[in-house]
């Protein structure tokens, strides 16, 4: 890469030498041709004055046919260092007198008209001798004519004033050139440092006001917008390059905290899947317990009631009064006994159902519960009051039992009334149906409202009612194993409002 | 064949005294001259194909099987699918006269070809009108197919 500064500092100095050079030639040339010609054009003229004043200066000696003073006045021709020959002819032709006079040969044998002759660096001239009624005779001179050597000498003038020229020109660029070449240098250095430094921060200084000086305005201008521009882009890299390590520490942590999650996850799954397999070991166990129950319990009862009967057919007579009513609580007490375990083993497997729901019409299983009951018997004189209850979603068999429970419980509690009443309603709240069943009977002790839901607790003497505790404490485990609340208030001998709810919709769909 | 050869009803019961109300219930009801009671699955299933202690029997029967499900060595709901699995005996009718109340007793013995389901009542009355039904019903049914 050839160097920008040596460059357009030569060419500029090509331009100054040039442009002097053809100047000088031109000029040289012009003046060299306007000088030979005004050298020849004042030769001839003083040659001709020369050959007119010889003229008449001989003319007397032509008249009086004097050739020797004609001859001395051609003599005079030697102050004229020019002048190599000269002669006078006479007026038939003859050479009258020449110079110098041994050299007679070298002339031209007859005089030829007015003019002259340029040969062989020489120039030769004829001039007539006449008076006013006469031709006396002829002048001729001949003269050194050396254009060469005047071209020559002149060719060495121009030659030195055309070196001294140039090298002033190149003196002059020289100075030039620095005002010039300078601050585009000084531009230049700047570029080049920018380019290899990427240094942005860089100024050209400015040493003029012409157009450089506004080169080097353009040049700071778009280096300050460059170096804007870079710290704009450095800044917002900057920027990026934190971003991108912020994101890369997040992903990090967040591919930790992923970690921990799933290995947390994966403990909590093992400790789920432990205590599933304990539970579904407990509910085997329990399962076979029931079942043992189930079959075990029940077969000494029926031995005993069975043989008791057995007995009283038998050995009936054979008994007294007090003996068989003996026997008679023993076959009582079994039976309450066999009733206990079939509402424990109803209760337990209750546990275990896996519900079904489906949409019941609430208001047709209470009804149905209470016809039910009447055709065992209970129920008779009940003022039976159904208001109309909401629909709502359930398992069928386990809400019949609801109704069942609560219903009879309701009659037996007021069966001991003048005018038992038995009220059933329901309305539908935000998210939830709320149904009740209210008599007006024995009540109980609010203090102990808490026990009502618990399995074999009673607030009652099985001799003033009967029961085994278990039917609210499936009222209130089927009721919670659809997500619904299951309270009672009452008084002492003001009777009991019992209450239970259904979600309108279970969060997983179901119930 | 002999009237009096043939066994009616194949009691299966583990506990005696279940048996003894059992067929003291049916014998109320003058059935119990044809009951053959046996004390658990293995032994009922001896006598229904003839094997073992009864190999040689030579009586026919049963037409009724009255059995219970929990009982010592095979218990009633293998003697139910040995029973309803073989050409030769799947026409007897199976009673389940049982304790338990657990669905899936009665799902399972349904499932096998029970005949019948019944929960033992526990007072003797009960029993023995429920054994009593069952009996005459299906002994009935049984006299119509054959």
């Amino acid at each position: 890469m050839s160097n920008p500064r040596s460059s357009i500092h030569r060419k500029l100095s090509y331009v100054v030498l040039a442009a002097t050079f053809f100047a000088l030639v031109i000029t040289g040339t012009a003046m060299a041709f306007y000088d030979l010609r005004t050298f020849r054009e004042t030769l001839i003229a003083d040659l001709t004055a020369q050959a007119d004043i010889l003229g008449l200066a001989a003319a007397p000696a032509l008249e009086f046919r004097d050739p020797e003073s004609a001859q001395d006045y051609l003599a005079l021709l030697e102050a004229k260092p020019n002048i190599i020959g000269a002669a006078i002819y006479a007026a038939n032709g003859n050479l009258f007198a020449s110079y110098p006079a041994d050299k007679a040969a070298d002339f031209p044998a007859i005089p030829d008209l007015d003019g002259h002759r340029v040969a062989g660096g020489t120039i030769g001239l004829f001039k007539r001798i006449a008076t006013r009624h006469e031709i006396l005779g002829t002048v001729y001179i001949n003269a050194r004519y050396d254009m060469l050597a005047r071209l020559l000498g002149y060719l060495g003038i121009i030659g030195g004033v055309m070196a001294l020229s140039l090298l002033t020109a190149l003196g002059v660029s020289r100075k030039l050139q620095q005002s010039v070449t300078q601050p585009i240098a000084a531009i230049t250095t700047v570029a080049r440092h920018v380019m290899e430094k990427r240094e942005f921060t860089q100024r050209a200084e400015k040493t003029t006001d012409d157009e450089i000086g506004l080169l080097v305005d353009a040049f700071n201008g778009m280096l300050g917008e460059i170096d804007h521009r870079t710290q704009i882009l450095e800044q917002s890299n900057r920027d990026l390059e934190r971003e991108v390590s912020e994101r890369n520490r997040a992903e990090t942590a967040l591919r930790a905290s992923d970690n921990r999650l799933r290995s947390l996850n994966a403990e909590l799954e093992e400790r789920v899947a432990a205590r599933t397999a304990e539970l579904q070991a407990a509910n085997k166990d329990l399962e076979a317990f029931s079942y043992s129950v189930s079959h075990d319990l029940r077969a000494p009862i029926r031995a005993i009631m069975g043989f008791s009967t057995l007995l009283l057919e038998d050995h009936g007579p054979a008994l007294d009064t007090e003996a068989r009513r003996k026997l008679n609580v023993v076959m009582a007490e079994a039976g309450r006994m066999g009733h206990l375990i079939d509402d424990l083993l109803a209760f337990s497997r209750l546990g275990r159902k896996a519900l079904d729901p489906t949409e019941l019409d609430m208001q047709q299983l209470a009804r149905t519960a209470f016809e039910r009951l009447g055709q065992a018997g209970q129920g008779a004189g009940v003022d039976f009051r159904l208001g109309s209850l909401p629909r709502a979603k359930g398992d069928r068999s386990l809400f019949e039992q609801i109704w069942m429970n609560l219903v009879s419980n309701a009659i037996k509690f007021s069966a001991n009334k003048e005018s038992p009443v038995v009220e059933v309603g329901g309305i539908t709240a935000e998210h939830e149906h709320v149904y009740f069943v209210r008599d007006n009977g024995a009540g109980f002790d609010p203090a102990y409202r808490d026990r009502l839901f618990g399995v074999f607790q009673r607030l009652h003497h099985d001799h003033e009612f009967p029961g085994t505790g278990v039917g609210l404490a499936l009222v209130h485990r089927i009721v919670t194993r659809h997500g619904g609340r299951v309270w009672a208030d009452g008084e002492v001998d003001r009777g009991a409002t019992f209450h239970f709810t259904v979600p309108k919709e279970t969060p997983d769909g179901g119930v | 064949m002999e009237e009096f050869e043939q066994v009616d009803i194949l009691l299966v019961e583990d506990n005696p005294h279940d048996a003894e109300l059992t067929i003291r219930g049916l014998s109320n009801q003058k059935l119990a001259n044809n009951i053959t009671w046996v004390k658990d699955g293995a032994e009922a299933l001896d006598y229904v194909f003839r094997r073992n202690a009864y190999a040689g029997r030579s009586d026919n029967g049963p037409r009724l099987i009255l059995l219970d499900l929990k009982m010592p060595r095979v218990n009633g709901i293998e003697v139910t699918r040995a029973v309803k699995s073989d050409e030769r005996t799947k026409r007897i009718p199976i009673v389940i006269m049982t304790s338990s109340k657990e669905e899936s007793d009665i799902i399972e013995s349904y499932n096998l070809g029970a005949n019948s389901y019944i929960v033992k009542p526990l007072d003797f009355e009960s029993l023995a009108e429920v054994a009593r039904q069952a009996g005459f019903y299906w002994l009935a049914i049984n006299r119509v197919v054959s």
